[in-house]
């Protein structure tokens, strides 16, 4: 055998190893009897540690320089052949080792985090068939199977949502994430009917040669749309915190690698489709999206949801720099926010899972949620608190975090670019970097360091297999992930030299940001309300409503008025007019009129009785008549 | 052989109006019988022995005992003979008579290949080459229909099974 | 050699007299029967065109399938017939009408 065909080999069989071991897992999760649900956590964690072995083999083998594509017949429809495949490049190839490796972390973690769950195994079905579908949305080589891996996505992380089914809360977050992902569907199928039309393939890799005939930005725009949905992009990105309602780690799992992960990427896979004007559409809706999320971070006081706004708006950085170009920028921010968003929801769930304990023990009820209940817990859990400040930094791109790298990469390419579109745009992203310190800040602050005094007793930190997810997770947010200068993001994945304004300008934010947040805390040491605009996340659920409802009320209020003033006057003199009429017509209507409708009522009786007759009730009379209905039909095809 | 169709095809429908006229459901199952073994006959002569001999084992041998089975389960406890009532002479006869002119015309205008006598092959009879594709080409198919037995007789279990507790009324 | 179109005239014949069977006979049992008898005038065209084509078995593998299927047909029928008459102590469908008013 050639070396080549070696390679080649060790490929094709690696990505079967890496899509089918989650599906096994989820299909041995449901096969496992209920008595012995505990198994579960043991072969869903071992299934994936062979994905994960899978993916560094593919990884390995593939290399992150060739872009390799299989295919096979899948099926013939009348004479169009539909292929299936597999199309592995680097980002591909980053992505499923990013997707394994934050999934058996999720596994892992969910052993411990889900022990005792009733419904257990559902749980671990649900999360092997998410995981399989996401990698499927990352391998396939076309547009249809991805679309079918889409839609499976967005059946699993309904289930996941709505894993507590019992709450009103979680059927109905999860209710509402399935219904916005329906109005990107619709955006996605509307592509491809494009796509296939014009192009006559679904083929991602012939596609990079077809044009579209004129179609290119309706396509691309159509491919947003769905883009937009699954990834929270702005105005359809209210179902992402309300989303928080499900179990923890799937929090993690949906924010980190798979679920809004998939349409990052697929932005990624087909930014060869996007002309100009659609990559500025793009840009603006990553742009508000980045601001907007970040603003509302700032207002709430839901651990989970300032998580969930944070990942908004990092989300919105990453389709900015696709919309600017940056790919490989956009991609690695892509990798490093799965591991630190990871590692800051498994760290959030830790504490919400001891708290939950806590109060279970102690008997007190409160909302274990709400930073301005906790407070003073960087004592009583270490191992959470350093994860969470590691994973935090790099979310807020302090430099020897990696999202500092990240940040600086997408930060250097805006630089670079032509144009006061460009400057516009890093002047917003700085901003939004501003405000992402500010709010992880406060989180942290909240957290752990505030109320030191408080008195938590005795809160035993979490089990090994949920702090070891963690300590991982904490250590792949720091620099090395992505090259060994913590102050140059080219490494392994992308080569580039930061424009040194870049540099110097991002830690320039950094430090202005630290100490405005330093002074904000120092100032306000307690908690206030904050403004509803953020909590309410500009009343983005409401603007609709308002955007109608006021201006039917002035045009309302208006018709009153002119109503009082003129037309009763002209309605008074035509009254008495109308009464002189009204005797005219009573006696019309009492001999030609109702004469008219008696003899109508009637024709409809006899009507309805002789219909009846057809529906009699009596099975073989129906047979008769379709009989003889078929019968005339043909004949008068026939003839 | 043309005259062996003649009287196999007079066999069925003689007794196929025989249905049609019997005033005892009893006999009218048995007329069906005598229709079913007329239409093997006629799969006989036409080079279709498989169908022919799945023809008398299916349905003579169960569909009509199935039948049989169930006139006798739904006879009043009289012991009285069912006796089937006609009613509807004028639609049932004006509908087949007039899907029989309509088909048969169609038949006689339109061209259909004339029947062509199979290759005689030494090696394999009519029956082997069934087998032989019944096992290959139509392997899913054959399974499916196995599956779809199974899935019936459970079915018509479940239908037909007495429920004390439940039953309506 | 039997012409093809006397094939077609005898299953158009025994799918008519079927056909009168359904609407005429008011025994359900007997609606079987006919149900039965269209089934096998279908079978007859099939078998008759297959041997245009002795190359292939298509039709006559259709036409068991046919059988197969029509003996469950026959086992799930009546085995509803049964259930109607312990319920509605009758095997006439006329006179089951729970569902039209009066």
């Amino acid at each position: 055998m050639s070396p080549d065909a070696d390679i080649a080999y060790w490929i094709v069989a690696a990505s079967m190893i890496v899509l089918l071991a989650p599906l096994a897992s989820g299909i041995l999760s449901a096969l496992i009897p209920v008595r012995y649900s505990w198994l579960v956590s043991l072969t869903a964690s071992f299934m994936l540690l062979v994905a994960v072995a899978g993916a560094v083999v593919l990884v390995s083998n593939a290399g992150l320089h060739d872009t390799r594509h299989f295919s096979t017949a899948w099926f013939t429809l009348g004479g169009n052949e539909i292929a299936a495949g597999i199309l592995v490049d680097k980002y591909a190839a980053v992505m499923v080792l990013v997707v394994t490796i934050v999934s058996f972390l999720v596994h892992l973690y969910s052993a411990g985090y889900m022990a005792g769950d009733a419904s257990i195994r559902r749980y671990f079905v649900m999360l092997g068939f998410f995981t399989f579908t996401m990698l499927g949305i990352v391998l396939s080589d076309n547009l249809l199977i991805l679309f079918m891996c889409w839609e499976l996505v967005g059946f699993s992380s309904y289930m996941l949502i709505g894993h507590w089914m019992e709450l009103p809360e979680a059927a109905q977050a999860s209710r509402k994430a399935y219904m916005m992902n329906r109005i990107g569907d619709l955006g996605f199928i509307a592509g491809l009917m494009i796509v296939y039309r014009k192009a006559g393939t679904f083929d991602i890799s012939i596609l990079a040669s077809h044009s579209l005939q004129g179609w290119e930005t309706t396509a691309a725009l159509c491919f947003f749309l769905a883009i937009a949905a699954k990834s929270a992009q702005f105005p359809l990105l209210t179902w992402l915190p309300d989303a928080m309602a499900g179990p923890t780690p799937v929090s993690a799992l949906i924010h980190a690698a798979t679920m809004v992960a998939a349409g990052v990427f697929l932005l990624g896979r087909i930014h060869f489709m996007f002309p100009p004007e659609a990559l500025q559409v793009v840009t603006a809706a990553g742009l508000l999206t980045a601001l907007t999320g970040a603003a509302a971070a700032l207002g709430h006081f839901d651990i989970k949801k300032i998580l969930a706004y944070s990942t908004v708006s990092q989300l919105g950085l990453m389709v900015t720099a696709l919309g600017m170009g940056a790919k490989d920028a956009a991609m690695l921010h892509l990798l490093t926010h799965a591991f630190f968003k990871a590692g800051l929801f498994l760290a959030a769930g830790a504490i919400i899972h001891t708290l939950h304990q806590v109060q279970v023990s102690t008997g007190k009820t409160y909302d274990v949620q709400d930073i301005r209940n906790l407070g003073g817990l960087r004592k009583a859990m270490p191992v959470t608190f350093v994860v969470f400040v590691l994973c935090g930094a790099a979310l807020s791109g302090i430099p020897m975090f990696s999202g500092f790298q990240s940040k600086e990469a997408i930060l250097s390419h805006m630089l670079s670019g032509q144009g006061e579109w460009s400057l516009i745009a890093a002047f917003l992203f700085l901003l939004t970097a501003f405000l992402t310190i500010v709010y992880t800040f406060r989180l942290i602050w909240f957290v752990f360091i505030a109320n030191e005094g408080r008195q938590w007793g005795n809160i035993p930190e979490v089990p090994f297999v949920m702090r070891f997810p963690m300590i991982v997770l904490g250590l792949a947010s720091l620099w090395w992930i992505v090259s060994l200068n913590p102050f140059s993001f080219s490494g392994w994945f992308m080569t580039g030299r930061a424009t040194g304004s870049a540099t110097m300008i991002s830690i320039a934010v950094v430090i202005t940001a630290l100490a405005t947040s330093f002074l904000f805390v120092r100032k306000k040491p307690t908690p206030t309300g904050a403004p509803g605009i953020l909590t309410n996340t500009f009343y983005l659920d409401n603007v609709f409503g308002a955007l109608v409802t006021r201006p039917v009320g002035h045009l309302s209020s208006l018709c009153v008025r002119i109503d009082r003033r003129y037309i009763d006057g002209i309605l008074h003199g035509a009254a008495y007019a109308q009464v002189t009429l009204a005797h005219i017509v009573g006696w019309i209507d009492k001999t030609i009129v109702d004469g008219i409708v008696n003899f109508v009522a009637r024709l409809a009786s006899w009507l309805g009785a002789f219909v009846r007759t057809f529906q009699s009730g009596n099975i073989q009379m129906y047979i008769f008549w379709a009989g003889m209905g078929l019968l005339l039909l043909t004949l008068y095809i026939v003839t | 052989m043309i005259y062996a169709f003649y009287i196999f095809a007079f066999i069925a429908i003689a007794s196929a109006a025989g249905i049609l006229f019997a005033r005892r459901l009893f006999h009218a199952a048995l007329m069906l019988l005598v229709c079913f073994l007329g239409v093997a006959g006629i799969y006989a002569v036409s080079f279709a022995e498989w169908v022919a001999v799945t023809q008398i084992l299916v349905y003579a041998g169960g569909v009509v005992v199935i039948i049989i089975f169930g006139i006798m389960l739904t006879a009043r406890i009289t012991g009285r003979p069912t006796a089937v009532a006609n009613s509807r002479w004028f639609s049932g006869t004006l509908l087949g008579l007039g899907a029989m002119g309509f088909l048969i015309t169609l038949f006689v205008r339109g061209s259909f290949g004339n029947g062509v006598m199979p290759a005689s092959d030494a090696k394999f009879t009519m029956v082997n080459r069934f087998g032989i594709e019944l096992m290959t080409d139509y392997m899913l198919p054959f399974e499916g229909a196995g599956l779809l037995l199974l899935i019936t007789l459970v079915g018509a279990a479940v239908i037909a099974a007495t429920r004390n507790k439940n039953s309506i009324s | 050699m039997i012409p093809i179109e006397n094939y077609l005239v005898l299953s158009a014949t025994l799918f008519s007299i079927g056909l009168m069977i359904v609407v005429i006979k008011r025994n359900a049992i007997a609606v079987l029967l006919g149900l039965e008898l269209m089934l096998n005038a279908a079978n007859i065209n099939l078998v008759a065109f297959n041997l245009a084509h002795p190359e292939r078995l298509d039709g006559q593998m259709f036409a068991v399938f046919v059988i197969i299927v029509a003996a469950c047909e026959a086992a799930v029928g009546l085995a509803i017939i049964l259930q109607a008459y312990r319920v509605f102590h009758t095997a006439v469908p006329d006179s089951i009408s729970t569902l039209k008013e009066s």
